[in-house]
This record gives structure tokens, C-alpha cells and sequence, in this order.
């Protein structure tokens, strides 16, 4: 029981974000709570960012998948849930370091909308509350001058 | 400020995988091509969003509403953070930029320069010049040697590969449907399939200045026919036809062929002389023109603030 609970949490882990390839769901603060029970019976409670955000049902259908795969797993249901909140203080360390080397994306700091830039360290500038995807927005470093994407509370 | 005393030098830098940055003195040579490119790049995120819009309220079901949606915000946002690199490089400002491409004085992309007729053209684009434009943007990112542009490629790339996704998915809709539906989408795919071939651009010319920046790291013929062996097949799987009398599967070389390339249409769009051309431009001025008063509230309220001394908005 107790492994295939651990296995259904890694499969779940092991799913990335569509946007952000290499980066898991787990990381990004989505996966809320994973309850197995000893029938094989999964059932997988996720956070959205944002709840227009488009990828919701590529996420759904990725873990459904990714959980379906584990052996001693008979049915996944995968929910979006209202409660918790998604806040970017869900996002790991793992996930911050991440975003920032790869994606130069940054988190806001605790009660901000400006984040630090991933190239430089400087706080950032909004220019726009409406970036690439209804979960980030566009700022500039005024130290190094980068743009870079700030991820939206 | 990093400096280099001649183009050899500079040349050895870049071959050498040496990244530029905004700050330094790169030649002349280098910035103007680049420059242009990603204000080429610019231009065809900000067209390719208009025509999406369009789409919206005509998009069968709230989901596929909402992917379009996701979308055009996605493609006005790739503008926005394009448009600031290459105002950044110096050459044009932001606003000149728009007021050339709202003059029909710049390019875009030659598949803006068409008419989506029905939803099965919009599906056809998200398939066909969706993943032309992700080609063809995988293979800038992997060798780019401007960091700002490199740096929004990474982003630009993982999003496209998400919109792959759903054109794909939309395509299979068509596949599995009536057919009324199968030939709505063939049609639709008459009209984009030569478009989305010329998307790679004419051949290469051996002296191309953004193959030896490292902007560019394939020539377009090489693109093109990475598009036209994975597509190919793609298409006529799903049991649609590929317009070309002439496309055929080379079996001793194990590869596909295709037939003659018209590139009149294409000579056509560069210099916005396209079927669609002109009515695209004055839709981008329009939709410019009734947004004014958006962006001079935001200075009012963003001089308020200055004034108040007010940095929290």
C-alpha cells in the first residue's frame, strides 16, 4: 500500500508543465493532494495557477496518464480544486532555481508583484500585467535592462 | 562594454559560441541584420495575434475559445518582450516600429498575408504554420548568439510546442469527422499547405548574413524539408490529401519529395502585395487607433504615480 502510494506520488511528480518543459507540476506548486487506497483507486487534487489557464486539460490528461502507467493502479481521477489558492509561494526552491536558469522567469517576493532578475539580481519593474500567459507578467531589470517575465500572484 | 577590433575577431567570438549582449559594441554588420530579424519575428507575433482574435468569437465551444484566447494573449505578449529587444539594439524605436508596420513599410511573416476563410483554416494554421514557425524557431534558439533574443526563444519554443498540442488534437477532430467536415479541413489545407512551404523562405544565399552570425543555424531549404518529411506523411495518415500532383515518396532514399516551388506568391508577400495584405494592415492601424485611449489613460495614470511619488502601482 504504502509503496504504491509513494509510486502514484512519483508518477505525479514526474509530470512537467506544458509550458515549461523539464519543469514538474510538483514543482510549480500545482499538486494539492494525492489519496490512493487499497483497491488501486487514485485520486489526484490538483491547484490551477490561473483558472482560465489553457493548459488545464493537457495537465489532467498528462498526469491521468502518468498515474494510469503505475502497476497496482486501476482508476485515476484527476480534480482541479478551488481551495487551496494557488499562490507563487507554492512553487519549490526547485522551481524557482529552475524557472530562473532556464526560463528567466522570476517569482515575486513575498507580498510584491517584482520579482529579482535571474540574470543580475536587481528587483524589477512591471511594464505589464499582461505577458505571454495570463500567469505572468512583463518587466524589465533597470540594472542590467532585461526583460523578464515575472510569474502574477 | 566588450569590444572587438575587427568583424574576424568578432567572427571568432561567435564561432567560438560567444554570446552578444545589448551593452556591447557590436559591429554595425551584425546589428542591423539581427535587428531586423527580430523586428520581422515582432511584427508576425503582433499580426498572428490579430488574426487569431478574429477567431474567438466564431471558435466552436468555450474551450476552444479559451485556447484561442490563451493564445493571442500568448503571441501579444511574444511581441511585447520582442518589441523591447530590438528597441534595445538601438536602431528603431518601439513606436517606430509600429508606425512602419501600420504603413505597410515592414514585413511579416508570408502567412499573414492570407485570409482565413473558415475554422478549419484557423485549425490548419495552428497544425501547418504553427509547427513551421516551432522549425523554425528551434532551430534559431539552438544557435542564436544575440542572449536577450536566445533567452525569449527558450520561452517562445516551450509555448509553441503547447500550441502544436492542440492543433493536433484539432486536426484529429477533423479526421474522425463528417464528411462535410473532412472536406472543410481539405479545403482549408489546399490554401495553407503552399504558404506554410514557403514559410522557410526562398533558398538560402551562400553569403546569408544570419547563418554566419549565428542567428540562423540551417539553411531554409534544410527547414523546410524538415517540415515537408515529418508533415507528409503526417497529413496523408489522416488520410488527407497533400495539394502537390507531384509529391512522392523516394524509396531508395527513403525520403519524400515534393514538386516545383511557385515562389511568385511568396515574392509577393515581401512586399505586402499578398491576397490579404492590405486589409491586414489597415485591420493592425484600426485596432491601434481604437486602443489610444487605453494607452493614454495608463500614462495619465502612470504620471499621477510618478508625480505622487507612488511606487507601489
Amino acid at each position: 500500500m504504502n509503496d504504491l502510494a509513494e509510486a502514484v506520488r512519483s508518477a505525479v511528480a514526474s509530470v512537467d508543465d506544458p509550458e515549461y518543459p523539464g519543469i514538474s507540476i510538483a514543482d510549480l506548486g500545482l499538486v494539492s493532494e494525492v489519496r490512493v487506497d487499497g483497491g488501486g483507486s487514485v485520486e489526484v487534487d490538483l491547484v490551477p495557477t490561473f483558472v482560465g489557464c489553457p493548459a488545464l486539460e493537457l495537465i489532467r490528461a498528462d498526469v491521468g496518464r502518468a498515474v494510469g502507467a503505475v502497476s497496482g493502479v486501476h482508476t485515476v481521477e484527476v480534480r482541479f480544486v478551488d481551495r487551496p489558492l494557488w499562490t507563487p509561494e507554492r512553487i519549490t526552491g526547485a522551481g524557482r532555481a529552475a524557472l530562473a536558469r532556464e526560463f528567466t522567469v522570476a517569482v515575486p517576493l513575498p507580498g510584491l508583484s517584482s520579482g529579482r532578475c535571474p540574470r543580475c539580481g536587481g528587483s524589477t519593474d512591471e511594464l505589464s500585467a499582461f505577458g505571454p500567459s495570463p500567469c505572468r507578467a512583463i518587466h524589465r531589470c533597470p540594472s542590467c535592462g532585461e526583460p523578464v517575465e515575472v510569474v502574477r500572484r | 562594454m566588450r569590444r572587438w577590433s575587427d568583424l574576424s575577431e568578432f567572427e571568432a567570438f561567435l564561432d567560438g559560441g560567444g554570446m552578444v549582449e545589448p551593452g556591447d559594441a557590436m559591429p554595425d554588420e551584425y546589428r542591423l541584420p539581427v535587428f531586423r530579424f527580430i523586428e520581422l519575428h515582432a511584427n508576425s507575433e503582433l499580426m498572428g495575434a490579430l488574426t487569431e482574435r478574429d477567431w474567438i468569437p466564431m471558435a466552436p465551444g468555450v474551450r476552444r475559445k479559451q485556447i484561442l484566447m490563451a493564445k493571442t494573449q500568448d503571441e501579444l505578449g511574444h511581441a511585447h518582450l520582442l518589441y523591447m529587444v530590438a528597441a534595445d539594439m538601438g536602431i528603431k524605436s518601439r513606436d517606430q516600429m509600429l508606425e512602419d508596420l501600420f504603413a505597410g513599410r515592414s514585413r511579416f511573416h508570408n502567412v499573414f498575408h492570407y485570409q482565413a476563410v473558415t475554422y478549419a483554416d484557423q485549425v490548419a494554421i495552428a497544425y501547418l504554420v504553427d509547427a513551421g514557425a516551432l522549425i523554425n524557431q528551434q532551430a534559431v534558439f539552438k544557435n542564436c548568439s544575440y542572449g536577450p533574443y536566445k533567452r525569449i526563444l527558450r520561452r517562445i519554443v516551450a509555448e509553441e510546442g503547447f500550441h502544436m498540442r492542440h492543433g493536433e488534437e484539432m486536426v484529429l477532430r477533423f479526421a474522425q469527422g463528417s464528411p462535410i467536415q473532412r472536406a472543410m479541413f481539405q479545403e482549408a489545407l489546399d490554401r495553407w499547405w503552399w504558404p506554410t512551404v514557403h514559410m522557410f523562405g526562398p533558398p538560402s544565399k551562400p553569403d546569408d548574413l544570419l547563418l554566419r552570425w549565428h542567428i540562423k543555424s540551417d539553411t531554409n531549404e534544410v527547414l523546410r524539408d524538415r517540415f515537408v518529411q515529418k508533415f507528409v506523411p503526417l497529413v496523408q495518415g489522416y488520410g488527407f490529401t497533400v495539394p502537390d500532383p507531384d509529391v512522392r515518396y523516394d524509396a531508395e532514399q527513403g525520403r519524400w519529395e515534393i514538386g516545383e516551388i511557385d515562389w511568385e506568391p511568396l515574392q509577393a508577400t515581401f512586399e505586402n502585395l499578398g491576397p490579404d495584405s492590405s486589409r491586414r494592415i489597415e485591420t493592425a492601424l484600426a485596432a491601434w487607433n481604437q486602443s489610444a485611449w487605453v494607452r493614454d489613460g495608463l500614462d495619465q495614470v502612470a504620471a499621477l504615480h510618478a508625480a505622487s511619488g507612488d511606487q507601489a502601482a
